[in-house]
């Protein structure tokens, strides 16, 4: 027996969703220099989460 | 060609030639040549990296193939590489300068053994070399194709405007010049989009035209009896195991992370080019859904872009896109070329030759350079005749990425990995894959993620059997953020 295709949507969003915990766990001070602590906009994890929303919309939009 | 487009032609290159020459003024050492003095900014990284990734599959291989199988050829630009594209930037890009390593297998040779360096270094530079030989070739039949310059011609002018800025201006030049071919590259795709959603009346008009002959061209994931891209092999194969040993393990893509001037700007660099990557089935996915819902009259489906090009994009676009295509190969060319060169002088020269002079890598590195760029014009006259060997080149490093991947990722985020461990592994699990490929004839999306498991399970238990180098040795050469901040 085989998932349906629309399964591979639904696992990629959950793989993405699983990626974005692992970033959020991963301590700012690994990510961000102490020298540019006070910028948020150099906190990679927000870029992540960014590219990963970009992903997940992507892959519910194409299904 | 129209003049207009000659001219947008002959202007890309001068600029790019002189771009290039400038960097040379700023090489005084290796480090200069190869790591740009580790002076690259994290946009300029970003660009560069995207320019080397899009080659001549990537542009008009992947359009032939939106035009058979739709969206779904876009996995290899989203789950295909984003989530590899994040973890590199997150743990692999730390863990490469904390070791302050020039390449991948420098970094390979220090956390196992100079076995692992050599073998890993030899397999990049043969694959490069036709790999290149077949970029070469690519761009001499584009020049043929649009402007009727002979093979030999097109091979000598190409090699020769490569080589000038590769030689001359080293990573820095080759950093440069590819955020230049980038920009291009996207202006010349949002304007097929623009124009070709336009002629058809729409977006919703241009979907529902496309769907009309073709119902799952707008779906990411083709069914699991698919032949060549079955939805579970794309997550498995492509998605856990051939993209992070791309992303996390081919020096052309990291050497110039390894060039950045900080830590941060190296990872922002990959996070950049993520973003960027996320947008590049509108360069080279597009075009095909497009070929299709204009209903073009061509033989095979790698015809698409050349078809949009000729029949679509007006004076002066095609030239300008014309010179896009030129550009995705170039930027392909020179990284492979520097990146080799880099591999050969470091990872080969100095681990073979005992009695090595450091101060001469600068002028060995831009001798290779000279030399790798001279075999593969000497290569690229005969790729026709030589595609069953690329091929059979191209099934040789697919055996080899699971175990790679494998050693790579115990390596980094442990510190139970041992040599000899590693070593066995990697032999064996070559030795699994190339079974699985010819006895079981199994599709090799499913090849590596099967010799990947393995190598793992072997790795992680064969170094409970042997000797572990020491936890000094090993303070650099494993990571986790979770654990080392």
């Amino acid at each position: 027996m085989e998932l349906p295709v629309f399964w591979a949507n639904y696992i990629s969003v959950a793989l993405f969703v699983l990626l974005g915990c692992g970033v959020w766990s991963i301590p700012k001070s690994a990510v961000v220099p102490k020298e540019y602590a006070h910028a948020r906009w150099r906190d990679l994890r927000w870029w992540a989460t960014g590219l990963i929303v970009l992903q997940i919309l992507l892959y519910a939009f194409f299904s | 060609m129209h003049p207009i487009d000659l001219a947008i032609v002959v202007a890309y290159v001068a600029l790019i030639t002189s771009v290039g020459i400038r960097f040379s003024q700023r090489i005084k050492t290796a480090k200069d040549f190869f790591l740009a003095g580790r002076s690259l900014t994290w946009w300029v990284i970003g660009l560069s990296i995207i320019g080397t990734n899009v080659d001549t599959n990537g542009y008009i291989g992947a359009s032939g193939n939106a035009y058979s199988i739709g969206i779904a050829q876009a996995n290899f630009e989203w789950i295909g590489a984003i989530p590899a594209m994040i973890i590199a930037a997150l743990i692999f890009i730390p863990l490469y300068w904390r070791a302050g390593v020039y390449s991948i297998p420098e970094y390979l040779g220090l956390r196992y053994n100079a076995a692992v360096r050599v073998v890993s270094a030899a397999i990049v530079v043969v694959v490069s070399v036709f790999a290149m030989g077949i970029a070469m070739w690519a761009l001499a039949v584009t020049l043929q194709t649009f402007i009727g310059w002979p093979i030999w011609l097109g091979i000598l002018v190409s090699g020769t405007v490569v080589g000038l800025y590769s030689i001359a201006g080293g990573l820095a030049a080759v950093a440069i010049t590819d955020s230049i071919q980038v920009c291009i590259m996207f202006v010349c795709g949002l304007i097929i989009v623009g124009i070709g959603i336009s002629d058809a009346g729409g977006a919703d008009s241009f979907a529902s035209k496309l769907l009309a002959e073709n119902p799952t061209h707008l779906s990411a994931y083709l069914p699991a009896d698919h032949e060549g891209y079955p939805w579970h092999g794309v997550i498995l194969g492509l998605g856990l195991v051939l993209s992070p040993a791309y992303w996390v393990g081919s020096q052309a893509i990291l050497q110039r992370t390894l060039g950045a001037k900080t830590q941060w700007d190296a990872s922002a660099g990959m996070m950049f080019a993520a973003l960027a990557k996320t947008f590049v089935p509108l360069l080279i996915i597009f075009p095909g859904l497009l070929a299709l819902v204009m209903v073009a009259d061509i033989e095979y489906p790698d015809m698409a872009l050349p078809w949009v090009i000729k029949n679509v994009l007006p004076v002066g676009v095609s030239g300008l896109m014309f010179v896009a295509i030129i550009a995705a190969l170039q930027s392909s060319i020179d990284s492979s070329i520097n990146s080799t060169a880099l591999i050969i002088t470091r990872d080969i020269r100095h681990v073979l030759m005992k009695n090595h002079n450091p101060e001469a890598d600068l002028v060995i590195g831009r001798m290779l350079t000279l030399g790798l760029l001279l075999c593969a014009m000497g290569i690229a006259p005969f790729i026709g005749d030589l595609g069953g060997i690329f091929n059979f080149l191209q099934f040789l490093l697919s055996l080899f990425q699971g175990p790679l991947l494998a050693l790579l990722l115990l390596g980094a985020l442990t510190q139970r990995a041992t040599a000899s461990a590693g070593i066995i592994t990697l032999a064996s699990g070559v030795v699994l894959a190339g079974l699985l490929s010819w006895v079981l004839d199994m599709n090799l999306l499913f090849v590596a993620f099967f010799s990947f498991c393995y190598a793992v399970v072997a790795l992680w238990t064969i170094s409970g059997f042997t000797q572990p180098h020491s936890q000094e040795h090993l303070r650099n050469l494993s990571y986790s953020p979770w654990r080392d901040r």
